[in-house]
């Protein structure tokens, strides 16, 4: 600065003015370059202090999480306790699906030959106290008809129950078999098993109830997982009663390790619930078969109490092959025993068979075949169908499947042939639960 | 009569139902009697974690680990048997950090209460470890980063210590007559350690400065203990599958910094390696971050020292860095 000062104070002869205007360039030039550096340090530094703060913010949290036995209470600026606040709040995540399809079904209804919103979850979840936690998924549809919001799942858990028993209370996806209770977006496939559909509802059974589970202690120390549940009477298609007699439920599963590169659970399902059929029966249209029951048709009292009952089986191999590969075969069976007239078959049983293969990171394909005797189809006309899929495993947090679906129905009569497109993407916090 | 049969067999099946659950619990009640033992059970997440574990409360424990080695640790999924391992457990050791995104689901099915929030018996080992990579803003469009920094610490042996130290202390804290064991134990088991980093730095000391090319961002760590320069990652962002666009881009990096070594896990697939491999002639070598992969890695030390010799000779193979 001195010596701009003194410049602009004294005329300077020629030779002196061009050096000194040469000096004065490149001062300027090493002051911006000190700049520069200034600069740079104060980005590093604000990054420093960027980190340090949330260190400080993680360790405080922490702080607060201890007992208060094991911490004496730190002095918290009110500011900071109105910010800390907010890390009390449930996990969120969202996750939505679209789905394009084409069919040859000639039904102009919802998802023929369409592309649309098929489904966006919202799920929450936090720990409530140090007892217990609350998980919850709320279903957004944008349905032809009208668009809604359903309760997916919300229950509460409690641990530690007398003898290590967990219990969930409110609306949770039944423990039947192993599709049953994952989301759609967790499905390999982009559709439940005509078996589950046709059983329980096009998205599986999910009701209110009360769920109890617990491991059974035994001499070999082998995964032995007793669950038992009371849920709603009137949900799903097979047990379309009254809301005053419950539907029961027990799953059994255990989970055998052969090698160290596979494992092996098997599972058995025993529900059992009402049917009072205040319901029109369907009558093949196929073949024409069946017995048609009015409408207003009631049993005698007691006749059909508690008289549907429902068996299943499952078994799910896998297979974990070097450099993150994996081979996984899964199978459900399912038969019912009904002991009423409310539906055209009163002994429906279905089966499906999925065989997967996650070949790389980015890719996985596999077949479901499906085979079904219906609840509402006499004469033992089954359907089957064949579902070939791709996926595309784009991240963690978004994926693309492809599917086509070959579909034979009453006794090979009726055939549908269908291609799906389905993209499942997530944000924010989202954690599946063990199953 | 017909409806008498049927009353008769709705009567039975609920009873059935009932008896079961009654069964179950006059079971469970004797669930102590079955499954005492005087050892304390423990649980760690990692085959890692287990065998240091084990080499500091040795016979005074019985430890089991959840995550199988051959698989990438972020994606693990547990099993029943994993459920029931936790619901037994008296200490469950974890690396924290986010690092097993599963911890959480598997808390919660085997409902342990000793390990609900951060208390004495669920033991975090990443207490004091110097993190790196403490993203300064958190957003997916970055991959799947760690809110709490990159949680591959336990690659560098340094960190190792650490890990010994709190679990030693940990164990101390929940068996104090047993404190000066393991924390004698934790001291011994450093010491190993020391003598083994001097050995493992002389080793690799010629290729000090050496540009690197990894798999994962799960080097960082390693590479900053044994002076490597990470230059470039094969995932476009942390657990990004590579793209054509991308591997272009580490075509280029490899040519231009000279690489000679790219660092991949068992887990992570080899074709995309193999493919820059045969294009650049930079070797694919293949180290692990977990007890039992390579079976000849039978502990912490035997790992590194299996990590080490592969990353020397693959150096060795390209005659220096």
């Amino acid at each position: 600065m001195s010596l701009i000062g003194t410049a602009w104070a004294e005329p300077i002869a020629g030779p002196n003015l061009a050096q000194d205007v040469s000096d004065l360039k490149r001062m300027m030039a090493a002051m911006e370059s000190n700049v520069e550096v200034l600069k740079s340090t104060v980005r590093a530094q604000n990054e420093i202090i960027e980190r340090q703060n949330y260190r400080i913010e993680t360790f405080e949290k922490k702080q607060i999480s201890l007992p208060s036995s094991a911490v004496a209470a730190p002095q918290t600026p009110a500011s900071a306790k109105t910010f800390l606040q907010g890390k009390f709040n449930p996990d969120i995540g969202v996750v939505g699906t679209t789905q394009a399809k084409l069919t040859q079904n000639k039904a102009d209804v919802d998802g023929n030959n369409t592309i649309a919103l098929k489904e966006l979850e919202v799920n929450f979840s936090g720990v409530v106290d140090p007892y217990s936690r609350l998980d919850a998924v709320l279903a957004l549809n944008d349905n032809l008809e009208s668009q809604n919001v359903d309760i997916e799942e919300a229950y509460y858990t409690r641990w530690g129950l007398p003898f290590g028993f967990t219990t969930q209370l409110g609306k949770f996806r039944a423990d039947i078999g192993k599709e049953n209770l994952l989301h759609s977006h967790q499905l390999q496939t982009v559709d439940y098993p005509l078996v589950i559909r046709d059983f329980f509802g096009e998205e599986g059974l999910s009701s209110s109830g009360a769920r109890l589970k617990n491991s059974i202690p035994n001499p070999w120390d082998l995964p032995l997982e007793i669950t038992g549940e009371v849920l709603r009477g009137n949900n799903g298609n097979s047990f379309s009663g009254i809301s005053r007699r419950p539907i029961f439920n027990t799953h059994l599963k255990t989970f055998f390790e052969p090698s160290q590169d596979t494992n092996l659970e098997l599972g058995w399902t025993t529900m059992f619930g009402d049917e009072n059929p205040s319901r029109t029966i369907m009558v093949d249209a196929g073949t024409g078969t069946g017995t048609l029951v009015a409408t207003s048709y009631t049993p005698p009292e007691g006749q059909d109490r508690y008289g549907v009952k429902v068996f299943g089986g499952d078994a799910t191999f896998n297979w974990f092959l070097p450099e993150g590969k994996k081979v996984m075969c899964q199978n459900e069976l399912y038969f019912q025993n009904r002991g009423n007239v409310a539906q055209i078959n009163n002994d429906p049983w279905g089966f499906y068979s999925l065989l997967d293969y996650k070949f790389s990171e980015k890719f996985s394909t596999g077949v479901r075949f499906d085979y079904l005797n219906p609840l509402d189809v006499e004469g033992g006309h089954g359907t089957t169908s064949v579902s070939p899929y791709f996926i595309f495993w784009q991240s963690e947090f978004a994926d693309a499947k492809l599917q086509y679906s070959h579909t034979v129905s009453a006794g090979g009569e009726k055939t549908d042939n269908a291609a799906f497109f389905v993209v499942d993407f997530m944000i924010g916090a989202h954690k599946h639960a063990v199953q | 009569m017909q409806f008498n049969r049927k009353k008769e067999i709705t009567m039975t099946t609920q009873r059935m139902f009932i008896l079961s659950l009654i069964v179950s619990s006059v079971a469970l009640s004797f669930c102590p009697a079955l499954f005492a033992a005087g050892k304390l059970n423990v649980v760690a997440t990692t085959t890692a974690l287990a065998d240091i574990a084990d080499e500091i409360a040795q016979d005074k424990i019985r430890v089991t680990a959840i995550a199988s080695p051959k698989q990438n640790i972020h994606h693990y999924a547990p099993t029943p048997k994993d459920v029931l391992k936790v619901k037994k457990a008296d200490v469950l050791i974890h690396e924290g950090l986010d690092l097993e995104a599963w911890r959480e689901p598997l808390l919660a099915a085997a409902g342990n209460m000793r390990f609900l929030g951060e208390g004495q018996y669920s033991m975090d080992v990443s207490q004091g470890v110097p993190l790196l990579e403490i993203p300064t803003s958190l957003s997916r469009a970055e991959g799947d980063i760690h809110a709490f920094g990159n949680p591959h610490y336990i690659s560098d042996p340094e960190n190792a210590k650490i890990i010994a130290t709190n679990i030693a202390e940990g164990l101390a804290n929940v068996e104090p007559e047993n404190a000066d064991f393991f924390r004698k134990n934790a001291e011994t088991f450093n010491q190993k350690l020391d003598e083994k980093i001097k050995n493992w730095k002389v080793r690799l000391a010629p290729f000090k400065g050496a540009p690197v090319v990894v798999y994962h961002r799960s080097w960082s760590y390693f590479a900053k203990e044994f002076d490597l320069v990470i230059v470039g990652e094969i995932e476009p962002k942390p657990g990004i599958p590579p793209t054509a666009k991308h591997l272009a881009e580490v075509l280029q990096i490899i040519r231009e910094k000279k690489v000679k070594v790219i660092i991949k896990e068992p887990f992570e697939e080899t074709r995309t390696p193999k493919k820059i491999s045969d294009e650049t002639g930079a070797q694919v070598v293949t180290l692990s971050q977990s007890v039992g992969e390579p079976k000849e890695a039978k502990d912490y030390i035997s790992l590194m020292e299996q990590n080490i010799t592969s990353l020397e000779a693959a150096f060795a193979r390209e005659g220096g860095k």
